[in-house]
Order: C-alpha cells, then sequence, then structure tokens
C-alpha cells in the first residue's frame, strides 16, 4: 500500500551499484514534484545527482500526467517535464523521487520494480524488461530519450546527462495500490476534475495520450520546461493550469486523498522554493 | 442476460488507461495490480506508430460496465448481450 504521509526516496548510487530508500517526513511541505526534486537537489548538491519526481495528484487525479526531472547542467538549474505512463508507475512504484548519483563504470540499464533495482548491462533489450502493463520505459531510440517510445523531453539536456552518467535506459514497473481516506468523495472529485476537459488549453487529439489524460493531444509528445511551481509540484500537466492553480481544487485534492496540507502550506510554497533555489546557488 | 465489454475499435485507443482507472475505482482502490483491464503499448516497427492492445478479465462483467465504456474518450468499447447458453 502506498505510504502517503512520508516522502519516499529511491537512491541510486550508479558507480557502486548501490540503492537505498529513504523516508523524509520533513520534505512534505515541498509537496512533490519539482518542489521535492529541488529540496533533494540542495540537499545532494555535491553528488550532481539526477532526479526524477511525481506531485501528490500523480496516478490519483486527471491532467496530472507529467513526471518532473531536475538537474544540473553547466551550473544552471533546469526542470524539465515528461509525459506519457511514467508518473503513474512511479506513483505505484510507491515512490516519489529517484536520485540517480555519480557515473556508472559501464553502460547500464535500470530496471526498477517498486523499491527493488537490478542493474542490467547494455546489451539487454530495455523492451522485455518490467510487467507488461504495470511499466514504462525511457531509454535511447537513435540519439533521442524516448518515454514509451513516444513522448520526449525538451531541449538535450536528460540526453546528455544520461550519456554523462553511461545510462542506456530506465524501466519502472509499480505494483503498488493505495486506497484514499474517503473514496465516495474521492470519486466524486475525481469526476468534476475530468468533466472540466473545456478548462484543458488543448484540443482533443488523435495522438497517444500521457496516462490519466484522456486528451491524446499533440503538445505532450515533446515534454516541457520550466512553468508555473504549483503546478509544477503537483506536476499536472501546464494545459491544466485553470485547474491545478486553484488553491481551492488543489486543497480538495491533497485533503480527499488524506494528505495533510492546509491551504498555508500551498500558499506558502514558492517561497520555500525561492529559498532552495537561492541555496543551491550559494 | 449479462452485458459484456468488448473493445471492438481498438485503433482508436490512445492509450490513456482512463478505462483501467475507472475498473479500479469501482474495485475502491488506485493503482494498476489485479485490474481487470490491461493496455500494452507497442511502436509498429514498420509504420512507426504507437499501437494499443487492450487485455480484458472476463470478470469485467462484476463491475458497472457502461461507467467504463462512457470514460473512455475514443469510444474504443461496446457492450453487448452476453449469448444465452442452452
Amino acid at each position: 500500500m502506498i505510504d502517503i504521509s512520508v516522502k519516499k526516496v529511491l537512491s541510486i548510487d550508479l558507480e557502486n551499484k548501490e540503492v537505498a530508500v529513504k523516508s523524509f517526513s520533513d520534505l512534505n511541505k515541498y509537496f512533490g514534484g519539482t518542489g521535492l526534486g529541488l529540496k533533494l537537489l540542495e540537499i545532494y548538491k555535491d553528488k550532481s545527482p539526477l532526479i526524477f519526481s511525481v506531485g501528490p495528484l500523480n496516478g490519483f487525479f486527471p491532467y496530472a500526467s507529467k513526471t518532473s526531472i531536475v538537474l544540473k547542467k553547466d551550473g544552471a538549474v533546469e526542470d524539465i517535464y515528461i509525459g506519457g505512463s511514467l508518473s503513474t508507475r512511479m506513483k505505484f512504484s510507491g515512490i516519489d523521487s529517484i536520485i540517480l548519483f555519480g557515473v556508472s563504470q559501464e553502460e547500464v540499464i535500470l530496471d526498477i520494480q517498486d523499491s527493488a533495482v537490478n542493474f542490467k548491462d547494455k546489451d539487454t533489450d530495455p523492451a522485455l524488461l518490467g510487467l507488461p502493463g504495470k511499466k514504462s520505459g525511457i531509454y535511447f531510440e537513435g540519439d533521442k530519450l524516448m518515454c514509451d517510445q513516444y513522448f520526449t523531453t525538451p531541449e538535450l539536456y536528460l540526453e546528455s546527462i544520461f550519456k554523462e552518467k553511461n545510462i542506456k535506459g530506465i524501466t519502472i514497473t509499480g505494483t503498488e495500490i493505495f486506497s484514499p481516506k474517503n473514496f465516495d468523495d474521492y470519486k466524486k472529485l475525481y469526476s468534476e476534475i475530468l468533466d472540466r476537459k473545456p478548462d484543458i488549453r488543448v484540443d482533443s487529439a488523435e495522438y497517444p495520450s500521457c496516462s490519466g489524460c484522456p486528451m491524446g493531444c499533440g503538445k505532450s509528445k515533446v515534454g516541457e520546461i520550466g512553468g508555473n511551481i504549483l503546478l509544477n509540484s503537483l506536476v499536472a500537466c501546464q494545459f491544466a493550469d485553470k485547474i491545478y492553480t486553484d488553491i481551492g481544487v488543489v486543497f480538495s485534492c491533497l485533503n480527499t486523498l488524506g494528505y495533510d496540507y492546509t491551504h498555508e502550506d500551498i500558499e506558502n510554497l514558492p517561497k520555500l522554493i525561492e529559498d532552495t533555489i537561492r541555496n543551491i546557488s550559494k | 442476460m449479462a452485458k459484456i465489454l468488448k473493445p471492438t475499435q481498438i485503433n482508436r485507443c490512445n492509450g490513456c488507461e482512463m478505462c483501467i482507472f475507472e475498473a479500479q475505482r469501482q474495485l475502491k482502490k488506485v493503482g494498476l495490480e489485479d485490474s481487470l483491464i490491461r493496455v500494452f503499448r507497442k511502436k509498429n516497427p514498420e509504420t512507426q506508430v504507437m499501437e494499443f492492445e487492450l487485455e480484458i478479465d472476463p470478470r469485467i462483467n462484476i463491475l458497472d460496465v457502461e461507467k467504463i465504456e462512457s470514460i473512455c474518450p475514443k469510444k474504443v468499447f461496446e457492450i453487448q448481450e452476453e449469448p444465452k447458453n442452452d
């Protein structure tokens, strides 16, 4: 069962092939996604981490379908977002963030199932790893990293850091489940948010869709970069900003799931992130 | 007669997995484990187009299949009457 009372971080030391799972209750105020990713970057800034994070609503509510990636490239902090099914698989693995430290001695493919990590050699076919229907994969097709063989990120930051760290690909399988505190309220709120399709700033189309988003839009293929800190900490789609920048809606979603956040926690997030970025830059 | 859920327009599927999550919600859980619907994605090596396959557990009939049919944004499903066994 997924534990939402703490932030659970899977750290992977590529050089020594060591894995640790840590639970941080004191990081709850960073929500998740980019908020949590930036705080982890501050904590581990000397270890050149690459951080994947999901937010508290990923997998639970519609249009919250992206995964946040925080990294430092040439001294600058970058936050980029990728679509597909990665965020739901991370959520259902019970992990809020995955941190990749150091450089692997040889090219490696990481096969993650829930909190367990297998280091596979470069000749392994990543498409054959993980449990069908419960996995997502991000690996190179030519020079571009593709999630689910379709979704990419803007620029080439992720490709560059994967090459630096000698990572050829990552597969994630999530097999955990969750039962919201008040299921009937959760179902009602889910339907209300799903019905707000007209508020989504993209047209419904015929492209592959992110998991948990019905739109099938043409925009999600290339991911996102930067943007609103609340949206990015929830890791909701930027085109769902009319829904997920509304503090009342966000509070209701969090509360229904059983998170212990207040309106003030949501309002204080931008200041916390600002301070974190300042500390990273010191 | 029992109603059965059939993915008659699978070529329309966009892989959003809304059907999985609806089925799981009816079972009072969120996640992919023990889901009665599974979605598989695969890029066609010839056309390079993403294609989806659906696997539906026959026990799906215990759920409200009309709700599952209606949540699909691409109208992939059809509800059919289960043939009567004589």
